[in-house]
């Protein structure tokens, strides 16, 4: 029994004087392993008369059971300990900055074109294209203008020959669509227009437009105004209001130029968006669209204008520039 | 077209300021372009529409507010004016000339009408009264003398130009508008000589004597030594002032309204107000009879308007009493039909208004279009968004954002570049400057712009957007998908960690990457024919499912890179995006996922170096047949040890069997059959 006593006393203390889980982690062999020293101490039991035996090996276990708690409560001690100390050692300065990845981004007109798409998609419009370098009936005669109308001149329209313009507006789809489909109609685009113009912070010869467009029974300047202003209210906000102002297109009758207002742009002064209006019967009638069944609405709008009026752009130029300094400022914009 | 609203006020009598004023003709279509105050008086800056040549009048001006606002009321000039001034009691207007029929003729179809005035004792070294002075300045217009400042100032307020010659200068008393022959001379008030040919001109006996609607002749131009007067005042098609103007490069205030339409009724209303003010300065100025031609006389046909289909198409109500009172501000001749519809003759000075839905947009102008209420159609709703090409194009350019390319947008007009494609050009015929004469025909060169614009180095670039170029069978415009890739590929990484540069290879698995995105799958080949602008032995021809050429891919040619100071390591590559799309079957099929483990087996061998890895691959491929899941190359190797002209390759090979798990020997088994292709192509197992 001695033997016992002496064994745990021993055990105690060494398991008390571990600094560390791996000292105890040794210790728990030495004692408690398979080939340590309390087995060792029940090896002895064949050597005891067979009455004790039972009790001896109690006695054992119960040592064995205590020192193996004790080992645990001294173990889990020092490995909070240790913890501490390692979490310490392994602080990092979380304001250092990232590890660096290579991301890529789009540019900012694509961004806001994007964002134009999944807004006139979402009103059921369909997105299409026409050429940039396109027919001059298509950008001219079949938009209702007359023959020797000014924007015709070659100081404002750049040709490449008799027939072929860069055109000067996306309204060319119109046409296009018309010799090819039937109403019931909602299409809209977003491409690159051509002015002869002198460049400078607010001109350029090549800017983008969204052209967009309906045909159906019964469509009036109220649906135009509908449609402009969820239009816009999804692009700037909900509280844009729209006011319209009549003006004059060769291509709509009645024609109106539409601005909007919200607080949050220019103390909500009004800020002329585009051109819009009903289609010209002229242009439906050209394409074999009753009119007396049919009417349809057309608006026009500026790609640039939008960054430009809502990220402080004063420079149109910027935007075909390229200079990474300027185009990795929108990669946020939704 | 400035001019102070007192000038208004002459005709207009409101309570409304000027800068409700200006609000009010802007949402009548006439935009307040500015408002200042100039000498005691608010200047008005008006943007007139090009089809609205009235509106360049202070009096027409007048009407749109007589129309706009119901409590403004006319003044007793305005209702002069609306008569010609053919009741003026208080004017001493008794003939004391006369002139003749004849001293004034029309042998031109493109004059509709031709009026004139003699005038005599006519002091034309005196100046104008002060407050015509004040008037004419702060619409902008220098005072010059009396008969310039009256002639200035009648067009202002009622926009038709008028012109006084020195009648002692015109030969033979007369004037004739007629078409000018070959080789007759004209040297305008501006000092130009001009050679005529064919144009439309004002003539006296002898010779062309002005421009019509455009400026005077020199040669019988109004001096202070001046007594005898003859003013035309004469409407012209505006087409032909269009054209002569062009022909003769001049452009003047009075070419600017004719271009846009002057009302041909205003002709006589101009000659009496021109007299009229004229006789306050000077009443000892004896005036003749107004001789006048007008074969260019326009009957207007009414115009029926239904009133409830007007409603309709505004998307507001409006009542048949209602739409006949604005029509009839506006100078119309409205018959109310009794059926819901109007008979309306638009005014001599309309003629922008040809049918129905031109009254239509009056009503609403008048009407006011802030009465329009916001609705969203209803009915039928097609298909809406981006569907079809236009959504793979959508695709390809988010591919390329996702593989690290930054997207650029660049100018077309441009000028040529070393990397311009080969081929015809297209351009602008009237370019704007020599930099911008050339529609780009490859992307490339855009890139390079950026490239050098961000410092050259460790870009990684994209552009999706059309390029242009030329063919027997006309103009082609197509779009094109570009990178570039040059320097790290990887940002700044912290001292002595890797970073790899951007190689050949390193952009073609961009390519692989962005294209696989669409399900379609490219081969790259040395080309037949190489491309000039690529290092002559490092570019690929990039070939379709269906063996297609739809682009190419390379290094830049060092001689370019350097003479664009570029990295010598940069890399491009161009796909032809409808080709792309074209020739590829693009099908997707779920490929069961097998449970079995995969077994791995690697072969190294040595091979001539002109043998191309593609062959080696599609060999290993056919040997092991459909166990082989997957295989790659993991290193390259030559120098010792490896005959000079061959390398070593090392190629892993990924097997795997489903529902069954491949034994060692079968995996070496089927490495053995991969061996064996190798050896057959000419290669050494190591």
């Amino acid at each position: 029994m001695d033997l016992i006593e002496q064994l745990e006393r021993e055990a105690t203390s060494e398991v008390q004087a571990a600094d560390s889980t791996a000292t105890l982690r040794e210790l728990e062999i030495k004692f408690l392993g398979k080939s340590g020293l309390y087995t060792g101490l029940l090896r002895q039991i064949g050597q005891l008369p067979a009455e004790e035996k039972p009790k001896f090996g109690a006695k054992v276990n119960e040592a064995k059971a205590r020192l193996q708690a004790m080992i645990e409560e001294r173990s889990a001690d020092l490995k909070s300990g240790e913890r501490s100390a390692q979490f310490e050692a392994e602080r990092i300065d979380v304001t250092m900055p990232g590890r660096p990845l290579r991301v890529g981004y789009e540019h900012v007109l694509q961004l806001t074109t994007n964002k134009i798409k999944r807004v006139l998609g979402g009103m059921g419009f369909v997105y299409k294209e026409s050429p940039e370098l396109e027919e001059f009936r298509y950008n001219f005669d079949a938009l209702n203008y007359p023959p020797d109308h000014p924007a015709m001149d070659e100081q404002d329209t750049f040709y490449v020959d008799d027939q072929y313009v860069l055109r000067t507006q996306c309204t060319d789809l119109q046409g296009r669509t018309f010799e090819t489909s039937r109403p019931p109609l909602r299409v809209f685009t977003v491409g690159r227009t051509y002015r002869n113009e002198a460049v400078d912070r607010t001109h350029s010869h090549t800017f983008h437009q969204v052209d967009c467009f309906m045909v159906d029974e019964g469509i009036s300047m109220a649906h135009l105004k509908g449609t402009l202003g969820a239009f816009a209210r999804a692009m700037f906000g909900d509280d844009v209001k729209i006011r319209f102002r009549p003006d004059f297109f060769p291509f709509v009758e009645p024609g109106v130029d539409y601005a909007i207002s919200t607080p949050k742009l220019f103390n909500g002064r009004w800020v002329e968006l585009g051109g819009a209006g009903l289609i010209h019967p002229n242009i439906l009638e050209n394409y074999g669209i009753d009119t007396e069944r049919y009417s349809g609405f057309a608006f026009g709008l500026g790609v640039e204008r939008i960054p430009m009026m809502a990220y402080g752009v004063d420079d149109l130029r910027q935007f075909l520039e390229n200079d990474l300094r300027f185009l990795e400022q929108f990669r946020a914009m939704a | 077209m400035k001019f102070p609203i007192s000038m208004l006020r002459d005709f207009v009598q409101t309570d409304l300021n000027a800068d409700q004023l200006g609000d009010l003709l802007t949402m009548a279509g006439f935009e307040l372009e500015g408002i200042e105050e100039v000498d005691g008086d608010s200047v008005l800056d008006i943007k007139v529409v090009s089809n609205r040549g009235d509106g360049l009048s202070v009096f027409g001006l007048a009407r749109e507010v007589l129309a706009k606002d119901s409590e403004a009321k006319s003044t007793a000039l305005y209702e002069e004016a609306r008569i010609d001034f053919a009741v003026a009691p208080d004017l001493q207007r008794v003939p004391s000339l006369s002139i003749d029929e004849d001293i004034a003729a029309i042998e031109s179809e493109d004059c509709n009408r031709f009026a004139c005035r003699a005038f005599d004792h006519v002091d034309a070294a005196a100046k104008s009264p002060d407050w015509m002075q004040v008037r004419l300045s702060q619409a902008g217009i220098r005072p010059i003398s009396i008969l310039v400042d009256i002639t200035n100032y009648v067009m202002l307020e009622l926009g038709q130009p008028l012109h006084a010659f020195d009648r002692d200068k015109l030969a033979g008393d007369r004037i004739v508008v007629r078409y000018a022959g070959s080789g007759e001379r004209l040297t305008t008030l501006n000092g130009l000589e001009h050679e005529l040919d064919g144009q439309m001109m004002i003539c006296d006996a002898e010779k062309p004597v002005g421009v019509p609607g455009v400026m005077g002749g020199l040669d019988t131009e109004v001096t202070d030594a001046t007594t005898r007067l003859l003013l035309e005042s004469a409407n012209f098609k505006n087409t032909n002032v269009r054209k002569t103007r062009k022909q003769l490069g001049l452009n003047t205030e009075a070419s600017y309204r004719f271009e846009r339409s002057v009302d041909p009724n205003g002709v006589v209303r101009a000659i009496e107000r021109f007299t009229d003010l004229l006789l306050q300065s000077q009443p000892n100025v004896q005036i003749s009879n107004v001789v006048d031609h007008y074969p260019g006389r326009v009957q207007f046909e009414p115009l029926i308007l239904r009133v409830a289909r007007s409603s309709v198409l505004l998307g507001m109500e409006i009542s048949v009493d209602q739409a006949k009172s604005y029509l009839e501000r506006l100078g119309m001749d409205v018959t109310d039909q009794g059926d819901g519809s109007l008979s309306v003759v638009p005014p001599s000075w309309r003629p922008d208004i040809v049918r129905e839905i031109d009254l239509v947009e009056e009503l609403g102008r008048v009407h006011g279009y802030e009465r329009i209420p916001e609705e969203l159609p209803i009915g039928h709703t097609p298909v809406g968004g981006v569907i079809g090409e236009y959504l793979d194009r959508d695709r390809l350019r988010e591919a390329a954002v996702r593989a690290g390319f930054i997207q650029i947008w660049s100018h077309s007009l441009r000028d040529l570049h070393p990397l311009d494609a080969g081929g015809q050009r297209v351009g602008p015929r009237n370019p704007a400057s020599p930099e911008m004469a050339h529609l780009r025909n490859s992307l490339w060169p855009c890139l390079a712009d950026a490239a050098q614009r961000n410092g050259g180095r460790d870009l990684h670039l994209f552009e999706l957007a059309n390029v242009f170029s030329r063919s027997d069978q006309g103009y082609l415009e197509r779009v094109e998908l570009a990178l570039w890739s040059s320097g790290a590929l990887l940002p700044t990484s912290r001292q002595g960690e890797k970073n790899p540069e951007a190689d050949f290879f390193s952009l073609k698995q961009s390519v692989v990457e962005i294209v696989e995105n669409l399900a379609v799958e490219i081969r790259f080949e040395s080309p037949n024919k190489s491309d000039a602008r690529l290092h002559p032995t490092r570019q690929a021809v990039i070939l379709s499912e269906s063996g297609k050429a739809c682009g190419t891919l390379g290094q830049l040619h060092p001689d370019i890179a350097e003479e664009l100071g570029l990295p010598i390591q940069s890399l491009v590559a161009a796909l032809d995006v409808a080709t792309l799309f074209e020739s590829s079957s693009r099908t997707v099929r779920l490929k069961q996922i097998s449970r079995n483990p995969a077994v791995r087996r690697d072969i190294s061998f040595e091979t001539p170096k002109s043998i191309p890895f593609a062959t080696l691959e599609s060999a290993i491929k056919t040997a092991c047949g459909d166990v082989l899941e997957r295989q790659w190359l993991f290193d390259v190797y030559e120098g010792k040890g490896i005959a000079d002209g061959n390398h070593s390759l090392s190629v892993a090979l990924q097997l795997r069997k489903p529902g069954e798990n491949f034994t060692d020997e079968e995996a070496n088994q089927v490495r053995e059959q991969a061996v064996q292709a190798l050896v057959a192509l000419g290669a050494k197992p190591r």
